[in-house]
């Protein structure tokens, strides 16, 4: 492995710990109460203890402070803790936020969850009905829901590239082949496309199973250095490298103000990513890229350079893409922000995915793409 | 109809102006539509903000624009929605390019800015199309829109 020398990294961190409780519509337990079983079980899986843990990151969506939960836990200290804003968009910078902690020195055995009541919680959109700040130019039209603002991308997306609905289809079919295969997803039954293209519109151009599920779900992951990882009884999982980025003109949950439309936040990530980690698409066994939405698959494609841009429909049809979102990911395994796709990572580099990759060496889990996001590569070998 | 919470549930979303923004919304009550410019650059700066993001200019100035611009993209809402919005599904909301080059949020409305139930195949909306602006007025409060031209 090319350690990426432009970094001042003087150590590398690793994944040793993941658990995920059973996704459901309706969990029966609190956020707080989800969260703090999931971490207990990533600790369980890595062989550590709480009193191990001197580190925690949460997503700022996450309703349990990683105070609250670090007392209910009984950590004796956090000397570095911290949270990620903007939805979908923290997933991989939250867990590059830990390694990174790692990396410093700073922390030695650090903590990442989410645990989101998506399904039997409500829908976050549906009263709010004082609209402050970037929100007064759009909540009064009723623009309220991701599925919404996604959409307006979406339109634009078909109409420059000439995406015909096969292009998502596929995505909603072959992410359901993979659910197929996972016990634990959400959605097992057979999508065909037909089934597809006969589904509801919820915002033209996207119909329903060009949607995410709405879940409850909770999961968490321990990370700790690859040196001590190797006294671990567990299959390292190293970070090779991640990335944040959030372009010109972002407005946080869209980015269609943005100085050309059509292009997201991942444009600024991919190349960060590729030099932070020394590799390139070609590198890369599988992935598994955000998805709360179809088109962001084709497009992450193209925007991470797997594939020129507008390439991506044949690039996809000719199946030379490497294989994606192999839990069935937020459309088919279960939402959870994004977690479960880089739980699913870190399952494939372990070998212990349902729809397990030969020979994985380096997987790609990306974050929400038109909202300030990042990515972040996991690796089977040290640097 | 009854009073109390459930006319409350269906109220409209309103905006909520602070200071960067009222003068955006004064204009709307005065049927004008004010974007910022930088007295300095020049450069159409969208949403409002109290300093260029080109040169770095404190104070854009408010500027009365026609509202002349064409359809940078659109979607169809459906449901489920807000409760405001329920029995006035479909309807066309549309991402309006601006001919000083901002992109803005607003219904697609009839000629004379009511209310269009669309889906909008009968108008035959499309990316690129020319719209004008017209105020809808949304319970009082004036709203940015645009019917096709
Ligand atoms: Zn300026």
């Amino acid at each position: 492995m090319t350690r990426p020398t432009h970094l001042a990294r003087h150590r590398q961190a690793a994944v040793v710990g993941i658990h995920a409780l059973p996704f459901s519509r309706n969990i029966g337990t609190t956020e707080r109460h989800g969260g703090a079983l999931a971490i207990l079980g990533a600790l369980a899986d890595a062989g550590l203890s709480v009193r191990d843990v001197d580190g925690m990151f949460r997503y700022v969506w996450e309703s349990t402070t990683e105070m609250e939960m670090a007392r209910i836990l009984g950590v004796p200290n956090l000397k570095m803790f911290g949270e990620i804003d903007y939805g979908g968009g923290a997933g991989a910078p939250t867990v590059g936020l830990a390694a990174l902690a790692i990396e410093s020195g700073l922390a030695d055995v650090v903590v990442v969850w989410r645990s989101r009541n998506r399904s039997s919680g409500g829908r976050p959109w549906a009263s709010q009905l004082q609209a402050t700040g970037q929100d007064q130019f759009e909540r009064p039209y009723g623009l309220v829901r991701p599925v919404d603002g996604m959409a307006l991308h979406a339109r634009y997306w078909i109409h420059k590239y000439g995406w015909t609905p096969e292009v998502t289809g596929r995505v909603a079919v072959t992410q359901r082949q993979h659910a197929q295969r996972n016990p634990a997803a959400m959605m097992r039954k057979p999508l065909s496309m037909d089934d597809y293209l006969g589904s509801r519109m919820i915002a033209d151009p996207l119909r329903l199973f060009d949607c995410c599920l709405e879940t409850d779900g909770a999961m968490a992951m321990v990370l700790t250095s690859a040196e001590r990882a190797r006294d671990l009884d567990v299959v390292p999982v190293h970070v090779t490298g991640f990335a944040m980025g959030s372009g010109p003109q972002m407005t946080a949950m869209t980015f269609y103000y943005g100085e050309e439309l059509g292009r997201t936040p991942n444009r600024w990530v991919a190349p960060e990513l590729w030099r932070n980690t020394g590799l390139a698409p070609r590198d890369i066994d599988v992935v598994q890229l955000y998805d709360a939405f179809t088109p962001q698959i084709p497009l992450a494609f193209e925007e991470y350079g797997f594939c020129g841009e507008g390439e991506a429909p044949a690039y996809m049809a000719e199946g030379r893409n490497p294989p994606y979102n192999t839990s069935g990911g937020g459309l088919s395994e279960a939402y959870v922000h994004g977690f479960n796709l880089l739980v699913e990572g870190v399952r494939q580099v372990r070998g212990s995915s349902t729809s397990q990759v030969e020979n994985v060496r380096h997987c790609l889990v990306t974050s929400g793409n038109v909202v300030p996001t990042g990515a972040i590569v996991f690796s089977k070998e040290p640097w | 109809m009854t009073q109390g919470a459930d006319d409350r549930s269906r109220a409209f979303p309103v905006p909520v102006p602070d200071a960067d923004t009222q003068p955006f919304w004064d204009g709307c009550r005065g049927g004008e539509l004010r974007i910022q410019r930088c007295a300095s650059c020049g450069t159409w700066l969208w949403q409002p903000r109290p300093v260029c993001s080109s040169c770095q200019t404190p104070g854009p100035v408010w500027t009365a624009v026609s509202g002349d611009g064409f359809v940078a993209s659109w979607t169809v809402m459906r449901p489920p929605t807000l409760p405001a919005f329920a029995d006035r599904v479909p309807y066309v909301l549309l991402l309006v390019e601006l001919d000083v080059g901002v992109r803005l949020i607003g219904y697609l409305v009839d000629g004379d800015g009511r209310w269009l139930r669309s889906d909008g195949a009968a108008e035959g909306v499309e990316i690129g199309r020319r719209v004008a602006l017209r105020f809808h007025d949304q319970a009082g409060t004036p709203l940015p829109c645009w019917t096709l031209v």
